[in-house]
């Protein structure tokens, strides 16, 4: 007994020596903590959240910067809206390009556009569009993308077209794929992963809204446009692609990963995914075979308009003092400095949101090195400036993606283009009707 | 022996309620509050972001019947019904099989009896990751080997009826050492008397098992009956969120409205968590759930019950 009571002692007196030292420790330092929520669970990305955190720390001795990492998107928001219920919101949070209406509606946040004044003529026109709501600046840009044409030029050449040859249109591809199956190249097929977030580029690439009222942009969205010819266009597309054999993926929906390894395997000719993933993908293919890069192929007989940004943008949510929400500006323009950008783009492969980065990186010749890399540039920066291409903006927009990738799973089994959209059309209506009814 | 107040262990009443005070305290906590105010949620438009709480009576109870969000949640209703009884149909005589084969006496047994339960100690996440990996389409082990030997790669992840097949596999196969763990106490309980009189009348086997065995075994599986359907219902979860999502989409007709592996639990959580987080309408799918689980306990406890045979 005595024994168990001595060591009890023991264990105390070593947590109180422990923490007094923190204590101290926080007690010399009297800066004030600001705290940034993002999703990047990775070892990469958050590292280099964290180093330009640190450096800002060292810069300045008022402010010091917290990040956490906070699990997916959704959770980082919905975590960020319930710290803010208890009083204890993050300072800036990392929002993904679908949640922004929600994140909007929240009402926790504040528009970047009223805490300080700075410069957006440098950022990429069509990434801010996308975060201008009710023409303000809602949020800075940070980690962009769009999607590409990943190209197996190795079995393009067995299929006997040029080695460059890059498919422009939906029945290009179908007849690049056909003429490789009849010759018996193994794996002619195209292998994206079944995400709605190709059906908003693909709409948005004819010019197309996907919801009404200007897509959400004039006024609060009140109907989705699924059922719409640009809409059963693309749905024809992975119709045609599915019947003819000409289509293969995990079978799981949003798999990601699963969809590229299948085109890293060399088991697919064309893949589509994020130009975020040209660095990984390079890196597993590793000269298994010549891979090529070209912009995302669009429906037949249309201008091509270009591609939505996706990614995600950083907010400031607002129920802090203002030398904080200051701070925070302060810190969100550091990380996205042009300098930063253009070490954030050569890690990750996302956009650098700048303008001044794609010139440093032009002068450094970082786009001679490999030619894959400037196809991106070139599809964002041709990109027109419209309501299509600034996306749609909804409360149900993620709702909105799973649903159109269910009925495009039923097209792809066989079932009615028009039939799948039309009752993917009510049932995304319907999700919307119930959420705008919170208002 | 007498059972008067003298003779009891406890006395006072307010003793007996002293000691059960630590587990009312937890199901207060953890179970009831949360399920009465899940009952209260359901009956407010209400969205976990905007924060908005609107009293709407029974619509969300109506939506899950009438109109486009109803076909979804009346098939998931019926396909977490589906699952759930497939999981005891086939998992249980599995586990009887199994634990009776652990139970023989031969070298090594306790090494066998470990692999048999090391599933179960497995998380739910870990178990469908290591089901996808090996059944994925393209690149997973079941299709390069069945590939190399019989030219075929079947679509486990994509096609709706062997999608179904995985998650009960996968969710048998995650459950069995439970299962067997509970077999094997029942197994080793069960008295030598009776079986001994079975020798001397000159029974088989089969008729040993089914006519001794299996009767004396029937408490532990009117308890496993009950605790694999509420695995069913609840804990097949985290298998499905990894290795399917809640998806494919099922054959045109009656199954096309929602993910054929979609079940009411996965649906609460994808109509509350995912998208827009409509709580209050994933409140009222849950309320649905906890009394179909009432009415199954109910018909358990009064139908069921009277058949066990109970030792002594």
């Amino acid at each position: 007994m005595r024994k168990i009571f001595l060591s009890v002692m023991f264990v105390l007196a070593v947590t109180v020596a422990v923490f007094a030292g923190g204590v101290q420790e926080t007690n010399v330092k009297e800066a004030t903590q600001i705290y940034f929520w993002h999703a990047f669970s990775d070892a990469p990305r958050s590292g280099w959240i964290q180093d330009r955190a640190d450096e800002f720390n060292a810069s300045q001795d008022d402010f010091r910067i917290i990040v956490e990492a906070k699990g997916s998107y959704r959770d980082t928001l919905q975590a960020a809206v319930l710290a803010d219920k208890q009083g204890d919101a993050p300072h800036i949070v990392q929002v993904f390009e679908v949640g922004s209406q929600l994140a909007f509606d929240t009402g926790i946040f504040k528009p970047i556009a009223e805490i300080g004044s700075f410069d957006t003529s440098d950022y990429i026109k069509p990434v801010l569009n996308y975060y201008t709501i009710n023409g303000k600046v809602n949020s800075i840009p940070f980690n962009s993308s769009s999607p590409v044409l990943y190209i197996n030029r190795d079995k393009m050449v067995e299929a006997g077209f040029d080695a460059n040859y890059v498919p422009a249109t939906f029945s290009d591809v179908i007849k690049v794929l056909e003429v490789a199956k009849a010759k018996g190249v193994l794996g002619a097929k195209y292998s994206m992963n079944l995400h709605g977030w190709f059906y908003e580029q693909w709409m948005a690439e004819q010019g197309a809204m996907m919801v009404n009222n200007g897509n959400g942009r004039d006024d609060r969205a009140t109907e989705t446009l699924l059922d719409s010819s640009p809409s059963v266009k693309i749905g024809n597309f992975m119709s045609e692609l599915a019947k003819k054999d000409l289509y293969t993926y995990t079978g799981k929906l949003e798999d990601w990963g699963g969809s590229d390894a299948i085109f890293q395997e060399g088991k697919a000719m064309m893949h589509v995914t994020s130009t975020a993933d040209l660095g990984n993908i390079s890196s597993a293919v590793n000269g298994k075979f010549n891979l090529g890069a070209g912009f995302l192929p669009i429906a037949d007989g249309v201008e091509r308009n270009g591609t939505v940004i996706g990614g995600a943008s950083v907010w400031v949510a607002k129920n802090h003092p203002d030398n904080e929400l200051t701070a925070s500006c302060d810190f969100i323009l550091y990380m996205t400095n042009t300098k930063n950008m253009v070490s954030w783009h050569k890690l990750t492969g996302y956009y650098p949101v700048r303008t001044s980065s794609i010139k440093v990186l032009t002068a450094e010749g970082w786009f001679d090195s490999d030619v894959n890399q400037i196809v991106a540039f070139d599809q964002l920066l041709a990109t027109k400036t419209n309501k299509a291409t600034a996306g749609a903006i909804a409360g149900t927009l993620l709702e909105n993606r799973s649903i159109i990738e269910m009925a495009f799973q039923k097209i792809i089994q066989g079932g009615d283009v028009k039939a799948a959209l039309s009752e993917a059309k009510i049932l995304s209506d319907a999700k919307l009707a119930e959420y705008n009814a919170n208002f | 022996m007498s059972n008067n107040n003298e003779n009891a262990v406890f006395t006072g009443g307010w003793k007996i309620l002293l000691f059960i005070l630590p587990t009312i305290l937890i199901l207060v906590v953890f179970l009831y509050f949360p399920a009465w105010h899940s009952i209260v949620l359901s009956f407010f438009r209400s969205n976990l972001f905007l924060g908005t709480r609107k009293f709407i009576g029974f619509e969300n109870f109506r939506n899950l019947f009438i109109g486009p969000l109803a076909p979804a949640f009346i098939q998931s209703l019926f396909q977490t019904i589906f699952l759930s009884l497939f999981i005891v149909i086939i998992g249980l005589p599995i586990s009887v099989f199994l634990a009776i084969l652990a139970n023989k006496k031969i070298r090594g047994a306790k090494v066998y009896r470990m692999l048999l339960i090391w599933p179960f100690a497995l998380s739910p996440a870990v178990a469908g990751t290591i089901f996808l990996f090996i059944f994925n389409p393209e690149v997973g082990i079941i299709n390069t080997l069945l590939d190399s030997l019989f030219s075929i790669k079947p679509r486990w992840l994509d096609s709706p009826i062997l999608a179904v097949i995985l998650v009960i596999f996968a969710a048998v196969w995650k459950n069995l050492g439970y299962n067997i763990v509970f077999y094997l106490a029942a197994l080793q309980n069960i008295p030598s008397e009776p079986l001994e009189a079975a020798d001397i009348d000159g029974a088989g086997p089969f008729r040993k098992f089914f006519n001794i065995v299996l009767p004396l075994l029937s408490p532990t599986t009117f308890f496993l009956l009950f605790t694999n359907l509420s695995y069913g219902f609840f804990e097949t979860f985290g298998l499905i969120d990894i290795l399917t999502s809640g998806g494919p989409v099922g054959p045109p007709g009656f199954l096309d409205h929602s993910g054929i592996t979609t079940t009411i639990m996965y649906k609460v959580f994808e109509d509350g968590f995912g998208g827009s987080s409509n709580m209050g309408f994933a409140a009222a799918e849950g309320v649905i759930l906890l009394i179909m689980v009432g009415i199954f306990a109910y018909f358990q406890f009064s139908h069921l019950g009277k058949r066990v045979h109970y030792q002594g």
